[in-house]
């Protein structure tokens, strides 16, 4: 059937398909009514870093070293570093302060990218918002430092594969450790039995 | 709802609000229109001209010319002054702060003789009339039917004269407006 | 009981006259309460379906676009309108430093004033007609005239090309949309022999063959009046398809580009009130005013269904305006004069024949032919002439 006006009542009827078929499929309504519904974020969703501790102490278990590797890739400098000194001046190695303005920062991951101690990692939290435009935006230690837990939840598949590498290195280190220490006890060894043999 | 007082309103007003609700409109519009020929701007003039065709409108009503105040209102309200509203923003600006047109010079008057002389020769012509020599009848009412029938009874060739009048303006007024076509 | 419910209006009104006269209250003093009571009922009614109209509007809108529409304030979201309204009433009231600030002023006065006075010849029920007057019609049509002035009034004071241009291309709309308007409605009034409104719901009464009601929409020359006014009711009360005073994308909002807070408001109110009083009037011309469709649902109050009616034809323009895409304004202005005009003049013509060919199956036949042939020869021109063809693009290749 072709006449005209025949278009409009076409369009009229898919109008009125989709109105009926909103109340009808519920498949139809994509809309995520946001406070009451949560998404469900992928996997792979990022928002901005967050510190990794092992075990229950945040303090204890940080794996930040205070290297400033990221301080110094960071692209918009966000990120604020200051070194923790004991009582007598000297540095250990753990931060004092570690700041990041996430009012600067582009989620660009640059710093997760070059932390060698897999300490710093990108986070999921979206409701940032809030009525202070200065400090609630910069984000200090207490508030970065999240457990591996918490990093397992958000990340499992990347979390385990870091957990994965950090557990191979820690056995390397501890092979390289024992292999160290069996060649000077075995250096000793030959060194306790030379001066014997020598005269 | 039986509402006969708003009938009353607007057809018998003088059992109602005595003698005032035609003299307000008529004094709206006598206003108005001296506002709309002394305002320079030429906008507020407009307006004030289409303030005195509703006036216009609302008097013919108060006297019980139902119809024609309808007409009225439809007709100048609704279509004469937005022509002329449509004429004056078609008109470059300069032109409408500028008094440049071709009567200009007469000064004001010039243009008061003017308007006194067309003023005298159409009340000539009312006066002349043999309908201003009958006596005034002693309630109006000019039911819709009635000047329907009047329309098209006694005044039949008028009404088709003025109409094809018309017609031919606007075929005149779509042939101007036309492209040329090349 | 039912007929009681019928007249409850009425009978409400003339009660509480009559407790006021048992005071000793004078008559003339009545009669003027007795109208302040009708008005304000009036305005009351059509200003609550304003709000249940923006709200629904949105609702309709969301669910054709598969949302949810608003549904946050109140149940449902019915409360929205007077979270609106408190945002409008709160919101500063800007206008332009080199606006002329009277007219700008009294625009959405002016506005305001015909959306409301129309509402006066409406026949609302059985014996609901709140002013009776011959040419009711007329009346409806001069008195919405008022309404280019005010939007004239809008465009030029605001000093702003884009409401000047909004407004002149809104004035150019109803001046040509008036034409077949009042001619689609005239034939109506031909064929009820009368331009009171009352008096065309009456001509629509009785039932053929005892349930097919009689409205003027269900005869050939009716259904080519009835859709031509509502196109053209489309185009008055400045609604999508015909929104393109207001379109956004060329021309901020039109006329109403410097209007903010309360006065806006008041624009979107006239325009809502407007589009409602233009519904009840097609309602009253074409769909049977008050009557029942089926002979026993008369038990319903008659005044439900005149505003049951409307509330339909209400919701018509909303779907329409979910799916049509705004015209052009050359396609706008062709189409009502090359189009609408002549199509209005068959429909008269069409009436006539059916009066003159008694109402019967061959009146069916001729008017049916005298409306038929125009659409389909002028819709296949015009469908032919603004074809969508494949563009070719000249430059970009």
């Amino acid at each position: 059937m072709n006449f005209p006006g025949s278009g409009i009542i076409k369009g009229l009827a898919v109008t009125a398909r989709n109105m009926a078929g909103s109340y009808i499929e519920k498949d139809r309504l994509t809309t995520e009514q946001y406070p009451e519904e949560r998404p469900t974020l992928p996997e792979n969703s990022r928002s901005f870093p967050f510190l990794v501790f092992d075990g229950e102490d945040p303090e204890s278990g940080m794996r930040c070293t205070s290297c400033k590797i990221c301080e110094k890739e960071c692209p918009p400098q966000c990120i604020y570093i200051v070194q923790d000194r004991d009582a007598a001046g000297k540095a250990l190695k753990r931060p004092k302060v570690f700041d990041i303005d996430i009012a600067v920062c582009m989620s660009c991951q640059i710093c997760v990218e070059v932390c060698p101690f897999e300490s710093i990692r990108m986070d999921q939290v979206y409701e940032l918002s809030s009525y202070d435009r200065f400090g609630a935006l910069v984000l200090d230690k207490p508030k970065l430092l999240k457990s591996n837990a918490y990093y397992h939840g958000i990340h499992p598949t990347e979390a385990a594969e870091t957990d994965a590498r950090l557990e191979a290195d820690r056995k390397k280190k501890e092979a390289a450790a024992a292999a160290k220490a069996a060649k000077v006890a075995a250096e000793k060894v030959v060194k306790a039995a030379q001066p014997e043999a020598q005269p | 709802m039986n509402c006969e007082f708003l009938k009353t309103f607007f057809t018998d007003p003088m059992k109602l609000v005595g003698e005032w609700f035609v003299i307000l409109p008529a004094l709206v519009l006598l206003l108005s229109t001296a506002a709309a020929v002394v305002v320079r701007n030429l906008i507020h003039a407009a307006l004030l001209l289409t303030l005195s065709f509703i006036a216009l409108g609302i008097t013919f009503i108060a006297l019980g010319a139902e119809f024609v105040g309808f007409v009225q209102l439809l007709v100048y309200v609704g279509a004469v002054a937005m022509i002329i509203v449509f004429a004056i923003l078609l008109t470059r600006p300069d032109q409408l702060t500028k008094s440049g047109s071709a009567l200009s010079g007469i000064g004001p008057a010039g243009g008061a003789a003017i308007g006194f002389a067309l003023l005298a020769a159409l009340l000539t012509f009312v006066f002349s009339s043999p309908m201003a020599r009958k006596p005034l009848p002693a309630s109006v009412s000019a039911p819709v039917a009635a000047i329907g029938e009047a329309l098209m009874g006694d005044y039949v060739v008028v009404l088709i004269v003025i109409g094809v009048l018309l017609t031919a303006a606007l075929v005149g007024a779509a042939v101007i407006a036309m492209e040329d076509k090349p | 009981m039912m007929a009681l419910l019928d007249r409850a209006p009425v009978e409400l009104l003339h009660w509480f006259l009559g407790v006021l006269g048992s005071f000793g209250v004078p008559a003339w003093i009545l009669a003027i309460i007795s109208a302040l009571i009708i008005i304000g009922t009036i305005i009351g009614v059509f200003l609550g379906l304003f709000a249940l109209t923006s709200v629904m509007e949105r609702k309709i809108l969301a669910r054709v676009q598969n949302r949810y529409g608003p549904n946050r304030v109140g149940p449902f979201g019915l409360f929205q309108p007077v979270a609106d309204g408190i945002k409008m009433i709160t919101k500063e009231d800007l206008v332009p430093r080199t606006a002329d600030w009277v007219v700008h002023l009294l625009a959405p006065v002016v506005m305001m004033v015909p959306a409301l006075m129309v509402l006066a010849i409406l026949p609302y029920g059985r014996g609901m007609v709140p002013a009776e007057f011959d040419a009711g019609i007329l009346y409806f049509f001069a008195v919405g005239a008022g309404t280019e002035v005010a939007v004239f009034m809008a465009g030029w004071a605001s000093n702003n090309k884009y409401s000047v241009l909004g407004a002149m291309r809104a004035i150019a709309q109803m001046i040509s949309y008036e034409l077949p308007l009042v001619i689609s409605a005239i034939v109506a009034a031909m064929i009820a022999g009368s331009l009171s409104p009352s008096a065309i719901v009456a001509a629509q009464s009785g039932f053929a063959f005892g349930f097919l009601p009689q409205w003027f929409a269900f005869t050939p020359w009716g259904f080519a009046a009835a859709f031509i006014f509502y196109i053209c009711a489309l185009a008055e009360s400045n609604r999508s398809p015909f929104d393109l005073p207001e379109g956004e994308s060329e021309l901020v909002a039109g006329h109403l580009t410097e209007y903010s807070g309360f006065k806006y408001a008041t624009f979107f109110m006239a325009e809502y009130v407007g589009m409602f009083a233009i519904c009840g009037m097609f309602v009253t011309l074409f769909l049977g005013g008050w009557q029942a469709p089926l002979p026993f649902l008369d038990i319903v109050p008659s005044w439900c269904w005149f505003f049951g009616k409307a509330c339909f034809v209400a919701f018509t323009m909303i779907w329409v305006r979910a799916t049509v895409p705004r015209l052009r304004i050359d396609h706008l202005l062709a189409f009502a004069w090359k189009f609408l005009l002549p199509m209005s003049f068959a429909a008269f013509l069409s009436a006539a024949a059916w009066h003159y060919a008694g109402r019967g199956p061959l009146a069916w036949l001729t008017s049916l032919a005298i409306v038929g042939i125009p659409y389909l020869v002028l819709g296949t021109a015009f469908t032919n002439r603004f074809a969508v063809s494949r563009r070719t693009y000249q430059f970009s290749e």
